[in-house]
């Protein structure tokens, strides 16, 4: 089915799904599955407020994991994104402190909160930078780098919040965007943002050629560069827009919560990882679809929430999304394998 | 050395080798004396790679036999080939550059006693065996330290020291400067004073009779002569032996050749390549031919703007840019050597390959016209018949053939007016073949420029107006193509012959 298909006649599509509709098929199917599963297992699981919490809880690792999709699908890792969230809303809630706090962990820069927001995402554009820098104009490997730049950003966060977190001293504004309720339900400015974002990103892996190149680069990077892709400038784009991302879900859960607490994101850039590989993206690159990515975050949320449910302790959850993962990658393997046998 | 009389180390007999619709080897028998350098040549394709896969055990003959210092020979690998006394030296190195010399010469028959490794006599006799054919490397060296020269003499010494007598050595020269070949020829003399043999492979005509004790010709799969050197007259007999009257030309004069220059190519200087400058004209097809190494594909890329170099390229009188990119822009489309890693995207579809090299052509504010992309596909795919069901076929799943017609499909996509076609048929079949020869001539009829850079001399002569001989970088000659082109005088050039052989 990938992205330009749609229009062809039905006389010339094939009558066999291209290996990527079947990926994200299977994907949707295990996550309904799943879902319906834990419904039979745990009481009052089958309940609609229960799907949309599925979804809004987790706005933040699906936001994260839409740009770390398409690097994946490009053949590149983002671990620095965790490391940006925990910067970035560190940063918003240090330059929006007023400066004649108390003590040092109270007093900020004092700058009006539109401006703070906005130094903060450049904060984490700066990381994204160093990520591009690093990967495209030295060639280091970007697994090794964005391990890097994920310590370097939550570095900076711990410095600033002295290994703990700032929350007095704010603006009344600050605490707005994060708790902004949307069209008069409970549901929150963040949940709507990661929603549009996703969308957006749907067109974009589907219609443009923005989208198409990311799988030309992932799929052959040689072939890439030898057919006139400017491989190192889109590689570029790439991590800048994941790291505007991951600097605007660190902003918004500073807001939400109305503190800059420098261990917040923690193991969000693995969840990801997690999400976007359970949704069918190859590690290789060059294959998966941000569609997958999202019920990959809906299967992993069916998992953890229905194992709370059981009333299994909190200290299960790790081995649950491990066996999780197992599953739904040596699952997507072999029906692969055996598809194209 | 046991005096003047002879005994055959390794001989084949009625040795054959069927692929489907090819016999690469037909019926070879013929022995190889012990303790002389035996030469192997012919032209590509002559069936000197299958041969020597089924000597190291890489394939399993169809029919015929082989045996080894008087024994049947039936390698499964090259493991089997080294206990049958024959070790290969690959043209890719397989040496440890973490360890010491010593520690590779023994690497893999290291003795030891309860885990711990023990000093054993293989180290004194792989010592003794390097002192012997190149004292001037220190055992304890690390191997990383060593050039690419050093680090061959180091696997063979794990050969002779390994106990093999019959060391294959398969274009060993390709990437040794002049001063290094001279350094491994004086190894390959000391081996075989020491009573080795050695089967030496190689395009190089000089290097053969200046190592040589006798020589094996094959061509089109057939043993067409092994005799002593020294009976072969000069350098016009043994190419004479290789070529027979193998290439047939089907050159016929094309009238769209026009007089307007469109690419100048001024000192082109790489690594390799050597104030490289030529001219090609509008509607023309010319022709790079040389030996692989001769430096044809780094002028491809050059032009390209794939890999930098010194000198000026114009293209209708403008600089072209220095990357892929600009190339495009400029005009120029590669079909590149290597169809499947450099070419295709091949777990994408046909649809998805073709409009990758001009995405404005079907794009309108970065969005994708989907009906654009699929007319694009469709008027391809008939243009070029390619064989497919659908435009929804992935290309890996396509024959060799129909994925080189994709990539042609890509260029043409880009609508470019100079095409470098990077060996354009390699692994394709018959039919494909002569397909994409009259989608060339088309290309050049329509008055596009079109380079084609092959080391198959039956193509070049087939289908160039004008060709460029290539040898070690330097462009040597320009020819017209035509009913009376000198063949012996090509392969001489190419092979590294100054002067011409015609007497």
């Amino acid at each position: 089915m990938s992205s330009l298909t749609e229009n062809i006649p039905q006389s010339l599509q094939r009558e066999k799904m291209s290996d990527e509709g079947f990926i994200t098929s299977l994907v949707v199917i295990v996550a309904v599955a799943l879902f319906l599963v834990a419904s039979l297992l745990v009481p009052n699981f089958f309940q609609w407020q229960n799907v949309v919490n599925l979804v809004t809880n987790n706005w933040a690792v699906i936001s994260l994991g839409i740009f770390v999709s398409f690097l994946l699908v490009s053949g590149n890792f983002d671990l620095s994104v965790g490391g940006i969230v925990a910067l970035s809303g560190v940063l918003s809630v240090w330059f929006a402190q007023s400066p004649d706090g108390a003590n040092a962990l109270s007093s900020g820069l004092g700058m009006p909160y539109p401006l703070a927001i906005l130094c903060a995402l450049i904060g984490a554009l700066a990381i994204g930078a160093m990520n591009a820098l690093f990967v495209v104009r030295l060639g280091i490997p970007s697994i090794i780098v964005t391990l890097g730049t994920m310590m370097v950003a939550r570095g900076i966060a711990q410095v600033i919040t002295q290994g703990s977190q700032r929350n007095t001293n704010l603006p009344d504004e600050f605490g707005f965007l994060g708790n902004l309720t949307m069209f008069g339900t409970s549901v929150k400015l963040p949940v709507v943002l990661m929603l549009l974002l996703f969308l957006v990103a749907v067109f974009v892996e589907r219609k443009m050629v923005f989208g198409r190149i990311t799988y030309w680069i992932g799929a052959n990077p040689e072939a890439a560069t030898l057919s006139g892709i400017n491989r190192s400038w889109h590689i570029t784009k790439l991590y800048l827009f994941s790291a505007a991302v991951a600097g605007m879900v660190g902003i918004l859960l500073a807001s939400e919560f109305k503190s800059g607490f420098s261990n917040r994101g923690t193991l969000m850039e693995f969840d990801a990882l997690v999400i976007a590989l359970l949704g069918g993206i190859a590690i290789t690159g060059g294959f998966g679809s941000v569609i997958g990515m999202f019920f990959g975050a809906i299967i992993l949320a069916v998992v953890t929430s229905a194992a709370t449910g059981m009333v299994l302790s909190p200290d299960w959850q790790f081995i649950l999304k491990a066996i999780a993962v197992f599953l739904a990658i040596v699952t997507q393997t072999w029906a692969v394998a055996r598809r194209n046998r | 050395m046991t005096g003047p009389q002879t005994h055959t180390v390794l001989s084949v007999s009625g040795l054959t080798k069927d692929y489907p619709g090819v016999r690469a080897v037909d019926d070879v028998s013929f022995a190889i004396e012990g303790g002389t350098v035996h030469c192997l040549v012919g032209e590509n394709g002559a069936g000197k790679s299958t041969l020597v896969k089924m000597l190291t055990g890489a394939l399993d003959p169809t029919s015929g036999s082989m045996s080894a210092n008087g024994n049947e020979y039936t390698p499964n690998s090259p493991q089997d080939a080294r206990k049958g006394g024959v070790a290969t030296l690959f043209q890719e190195l397989h040496v440890v550059d973490e360890l010491t010399v010593l520690e590779n010469l023994t690497l893999g028959m290291e003795r030891s006693w309860f885990g711990f490794l023990v000093k054993s006599e293989l180290e004194e006799r792989a010592v003794k065996t390097l002192a012997a054919i190149e004292p001037s490397i220190d055992p304890s060296a690390r191997v990383s330290r060593l050039s690419v020269a050093q680090k061959q003499i180091i696997e063979i010494a794990r050969a002779a020291s390994s106990g093999a007598n019959i060391i294959i050595m398969d274009e060993p020269t390709a990437a040794l400067s002049e001063r290094e070949v001279e350094r491994l020829f004086g190894v390959i003399r000391r081996l075989r004073e020491n009573d080795v043999t050695v089967i030496y492979i190689s395009h190089k005509l000089d290097e053969i009779f200046e190592l040589g004790d006798n020589v094996t010709i094959l061509r089109d799969g057939k043993h067409i002569a092994t005799k002593p050197l020294a009976d072969v007259d000069g350098r016009s007999e043994l190419i004479e032996m290789m070529i027979g009257r193998t290439v047939f030309q089907s050159y016929s004069p094309r009238g769209t050749v026009g007089n307007k220059v469109v690419l100048k190519a001024r000192g082109l200087t790489t690594s390799l390549l050597k104030d490289v400058s030529f001219d090609i004209k509008e509607g023309e097809i010319v022709g790079f031919y040389g030996l692989v190494g001769a430096g044809k594909t780094e002028i491809a890329r050059a032009l390209y703007g794939a890999d930098s170099f010194e000198g000026a390229v114009d293209f209708k009188g403008k600089p072209v840019g220095r990357t892929p990119t600009a190339a495009i822009a400029s005009g120029i489309a590669l079909v590149p050597e290597e169809r499947r890693t450099q070419g295709l995207f091949t777990n994408l579809t046909i649809r998805e390959n073709i409009p990758v090299m001009n995405l404005p052509r079907v794009s309108r504010g970065g969005v994708f016209k989907a009906a654009d992309v699929q007319d694009a596909a469709h008027q391809y795919v008939e243009q070029l018949s390619i064989a497919t069901s659908s435009i929804e076929k992935h290309t890996e799943k396509l024959s060799g053939g129909n994925q080189q017609k994709v990539v042609f499909a890509k260029c043409l996509f880009s609508r470019a007016e100079l095409l470098l076609l990077d060996e354009p048929t390699r692994g394709v079949d018959v039919g494909a073949k002569s397909e994409i020869y009259d989608i060339i001539k088309d290309l050049a009829d329509q008055g596009n420029a079109v380079a084609v850079f092959s080391s198959e001399l039956e193509e070049i002569l087939g289908i160039c107006d004008r060709v460029f001989l290539m040898f070690d970088g330097h462009l040597q000659e320009e020819i017209p193509n035509g009913p009376d082109v000198d063949i012996s005088h090509i392969l001489n050039v190419v092979t590294g012959g100054q002067e011409s052989v015609a007497k």
